[in-house]
């Protein structure tokens, strides 16, 4: 019935997964870094639709969680946000190098 | 009897009295101590007395159980203890009496008799020692007590060096005398005197093992009774105050090594070799010292090397198995020493100078002394009637009933130097006129004469408890029970004894009483012969040219080791560890995106693993 | 492999999601690459549709590309950005390293699923898909939904009280 096969969208998830990472571990900027990380949430969410079409025991199940992963996302973001300001307040920065807090 | 053990705590007592309230008690502190070497004094004589009747008593306690092998800690008095017994805590008594009057008005008076506490301690501790092990701790400690004293002046630098060169010659000998103990309890497998002799007469220890042995125990003794070659601390130590000059360097702590080798008799008497080295060392010691002690011109030094000569003669009459002979003269050597010592200490302290080119005439100014230190001189010199006489005897019989001719002479020719070079001394401080200005000479307290005066009846008549007319008692009473043999000499020996040393006091009194022969007719004849005399044959300076340079060859070899090799190789370590935290400090950067990327690293790398090795997906 | 129109769809939408990916990577200006994202959510709202997840394709349309973006792009106007996004200095051989690492990842994750098919049939899940969500959330998951709803409200009064400024005091100060 399809054409798509299963491997395909993995492999789309699987890259946007790496470029998610590669952004995430080498850029300087907060705001940046922080949508990377979207990125990633994306790419799981890919797999679990996937999964929940494709998968062993098709089912909802898989949407369902991909909707927690989506309210979760924006949670993240609205704090991650909230935090990215903060400190901004003090550092007058938003260059993810220069906060090296954890070293001291 | 029993109770013997207490003798050496009475000083130890002391010399933990005045480390603790020393400061308190100030020049008061004497009466501890002299209290308390009394209350041992006392003891010991009781403990003479009933050993004098009763038999040997020995008690001991087990000290360590290592294995099958039991170390003991004890005491014994036998006849040989408890004659050092007295001896010491006599001569302690009497210096600590005498030191009350010649330390006084000393910043560390109380240190002072602090030390002398913790050498009596030491000394009697030695001297009832049952084992060698007890034995070589005490040994050591006294040791200890005599470096304290001789760098009691630690501010003066002579006396610094005098006191390290003692401690490092006489631990030469300690070495020795450690390997032969170590030896010992390897063939014998206790250090147990008697142990130790059963095994020896059993036969269980080979000759040549017997010899060995004995010639290292002889080696700790050479160390400690300034025998030849180790003899060059002993007239140095003489920087120490004179009182303990009298004391250790005198009376006790250097007949020691006498005592050493009297304890182990037995041992070396089990071999031939041992004994005639014994013997030799003595006789060239004896002669060796006498000819020193003839151009010294400092009062103590003289004594020191007579002291040194004297103990020469105890291991000369040792050697020639005369045991009753060398124990006689450390007795009778003991008395006459300390009265001389004290004797030069209380001029000294009228002069303020130990130079005798500078004294004279002093014999009208120190009423006292000036008898006291004749009858001393008499003693060592051996005129008759004085004990120097019968116990000097003993050893001339000694050495010529046992076939030792040529030391017999040797020993008979060191008697004349004594005789020479002691009146010598007497004479130059003593009679004629004040070669220097003396100002306020007076004679000494009576704290420093009286056991001047106890000394001085002792030296007289120490002798008569063993002699060739009266009764040998002593000499019975030493080899009572364990055979050590006692010889009888022909007369003659007395004689030409007493002709030697008649000889020398005639020939010091025309040189420097009488004045009638030139002061320097035989030096001016021999100027070799003197310079080297005067130099001491230059030992110390062949020391000095020989081990101190060779040691300091060494051991800047080694540092060039130390400095190149040593510290190379700290610094490459150092180096590593340096490097090895800076680059962990590096990690630390605080950096989470470096953390996350290490993390991830790791991950790809065992997920690649597992996809290469066909893990979890193959 | 027929090249249907499921596929042809399923292609492109890929293609914009991996460029939209690309962009962010290499785009200098922060407001760009958040630009360029958008493109690639929208894009993965399309595999949603694909992927027979209508109700999630709007979800993500709205919370993603709209919600956000906005919240993204209102950080970057609150901060400051002069610096574009520049190499740090000494960082080259770190990146060269995680380019290696991310590629050994994604190779050995891809020899995992390339040939990958359970061989099921696929759900019918595109009928009345929100129905079937609502009915699983309001059924099944009805605690985990709760929950996430206390999560968001936590959410909801951390972010307030960390971006707060601090009372009048501290505004005084600056």
């Amino acid at each position: 019935m399809t054409g798509v096969p299963v491997s395909a969208y993995l492999a789309l998830a699987l890259i946007l997964f790496c470029i998610g990472l590669y952004g995430a571990l080498t850029k300087r900027n907060t705001i940046i870094v922080l949508i990377s990380i979207e990125l990633m949430l994306n790419a799981v969410n890919i797999n679990l639709v996937t999964f929940s079409k494709f998968g062993m025991n098709p089912s909802i199940t898989g949407q369902v969680f991909a909707v927690f992963v989506i309210a979760v996302a924006a949670a993240e973001v609205a704090v991650g946000i909230a935090i990215l300001l903060s400190l901004y307040r003090n550092r007058k920065t938003v260059n993810i190098d220069e906060m090296d807090q954890l070293k001291h | 009897m029993e109770n013997a053990w207490l003798i050496p705590l009475f000083p130890l007592l002391s010399f933990l009295i005045l480390l603790l309230f020393g400061r308190q008690l100030k020049e008061a502190s004497a009466y501890v101590g002299i209290l308390l070497t009394l209350a041992s004094l006392v003891y010991s004589v009781i403990v003479l007395a009933g050993r004098l009747q009763g038999p040997t008593f020995k008690t001991e306690a087990g000290w360590l159980q290592i294995g099958d092998l039991q170390l003991t800690v004890g005491f014994e008095v036998n006849q040989l203890n408890a004659l050092m017994l007295v001896i010491v805590s006599l001569v302690s008594f009497l210096v600590h009496t005498y030191s009350k009057g010649y330390m006084h008005g000393d910043e560390r008076f109380p240190v002072f008799y602090g030390y002398l506490g913790l050498f009596t301690f030491a000394m009697l501790g030695l001297v009832i020692s049952p084992n060698l092990l007890q034995t070589y701790i005490f040994w050591e400690l006294v040791g200890l007590g005599s470096f304290l004293l001789i760098g009691f002046y630690f501010y003066k630098e002579s006396a610094k060096q005098a006191a390290k060169k003692a401690f490092i010659m006489t631990r030469i000998g300690d070495v020795g005398l450690l390997i032969g103990m170590v030896l010992l309890f390897w063939q014998t497998g206790s250090f147990e005197y008697d142990d130790i002799f059963a095994a020896v007469e059993a036969g269980e220890v080979s000759g040549t093992m017997i010899t060995l042995t004995a010639i290292l125990i002889f080696i700790g003794a050479v160390g400690k009774s300034g025998q030849f070659p180790l003899h060059t601390w002993l007239p140095d130590a003489m920087e120490g105050p004179t009182p303990v000059s009298a004391l250790i360097h005198a009376a006790t702590m250097v007949a020691a090594g006498v005592y050493l080798v009297a304890a182990m008799f037995p041992l070396f008497e089990a071999s031939e070799t041992a004994m005639m080295t014994v013997a030799v060392i003595g006789a060239v010691t004896a002669i060796f010292a006498a000819s020193i002690g003839l151009v010294q011109t400092d009062i103590k030094r003289v004594l020191a090397y007579s002291t040194v000569s004297q103990l020469g003669y105890m291991m000369l009459a040792l050697g020639s198995a005369g045991y009753v002979a060398g124990v006689f003269h450390l007795m009778t050597h003991a008395f006459f020493k300390a009265l001389l010592f004290l004797a030069a200490g209380s001029v000294i302290h009228a002069v303020h100078t130990q130079d005798i080119e500078k004294m004279g005439g002093l014999w009208k100014k120190l009423r006292l002394t000036g008898p006291l230190f004749l009858i001393g001189t008499l003693a060592i010199s051996g005129v008759p009637l004085f004990s120097g006489f019968f116990s000097k005897d003993e050893i001339l019989i000694s050495a010529w009933t046992h076939g030792n001719t040529f030391l017999f002479w040797l020993a008979v020719i060191a008697a004349f130097f004594t005789a020479f070079y002691m009146f010598r001394l007497f004479f130059m401080v003593f009679a004629g006129e004040a070669r220097s200005q003396m100002k306020n000479v007076h004679e000494s307290p009576v704290t420093m004469t009286a056991p001047m005066m106890v000394l001085g009846i002792l030296a007289i008549v120490a002798g008569y408890v063993n002699t060739p007319w009266f009764g040998t008692f002593l000499g019975d009473w030493l080899v009572e029970g364990n055979g050590h043999g006692h010889t009888e000499g022909p007369v003659w020996i007395m004689l030409v004894a007493t002709l030697v040393s008649l000889l020398g006091i005639l020939l010091a009194y025309l040189m420097y009483g009488r004045r009638t022969m030139e002061r320097d007719w035989l030096s001016s004849r021999l100027p070799i012969t003197y310079s080297i005399l005067y130099n001491k044959y230059f030992i110390d300076e062949f020391y000095e040219r020989s081990f101190v340079y060779g040691a300091k060859a060494v051991s800047l070899f080694l540092r060039f080791i130390e400095v190149f090799l040593v510290e190379g190789l700290l610094k490459v370590v150092v180096g590593l560890v340096q490097g090895l935290g800076r680059s962990g400090a590096r990690v630390q950067s605080g950096q989470t995106q470096t953390y996350g990327m290490a993390a991830f690293l790791g991950l790809a790398f065992l997920m690649l693993i597992f996809a290469i090795t066909g893990g979890y997906f193959g | 492999m027929t090249i249907s129109g499921e596929f042809l769809a399923f292609i492109s939408l890929a293609l914009v999601a991996v460029i939209g990916g690309v962009l962010l990577l290499n785009l200098t200006k922060v407001v760009h690459m958040v630009v360029g994202l958008v493109f690639t959510f929208i894009a993965i709202a399309g595999i949603y549709i694909l992927l027979s997840a209508e109700f999630l394709a709007v979800v993500q349309i709205l919370i993603y590309s709209g919600a956000i973006t906005i919240i993204m792009l209102f950080g970057i106007m609150l901060t400051r950005h002069n610096d574009e996004e520049s190499d740090s200095k000494g960082g080259g051989w770190k990146k060269v390293l995680l380019f290696l690492g991310v590629l050994a990842f994604g190779a050995a994750f891809y020899i995992g699923i390339y040939n990958l098919d359970f061989g099921t049939e696929p759900a019918a899940l595109h009928e009345k898909n929100t129905e079937q969500l609502g009915v699983a959330l309001y059924s099944d998951f009805v605690i985990p939904f709760e929950l996430m709803s206390v999560l968001l409200l936590v959410a909801l009064v951390g972010a307030i009280v960390l971006s707060r400024n601090d009372g009048e005091k501290e505004g005084d100060k600056e």
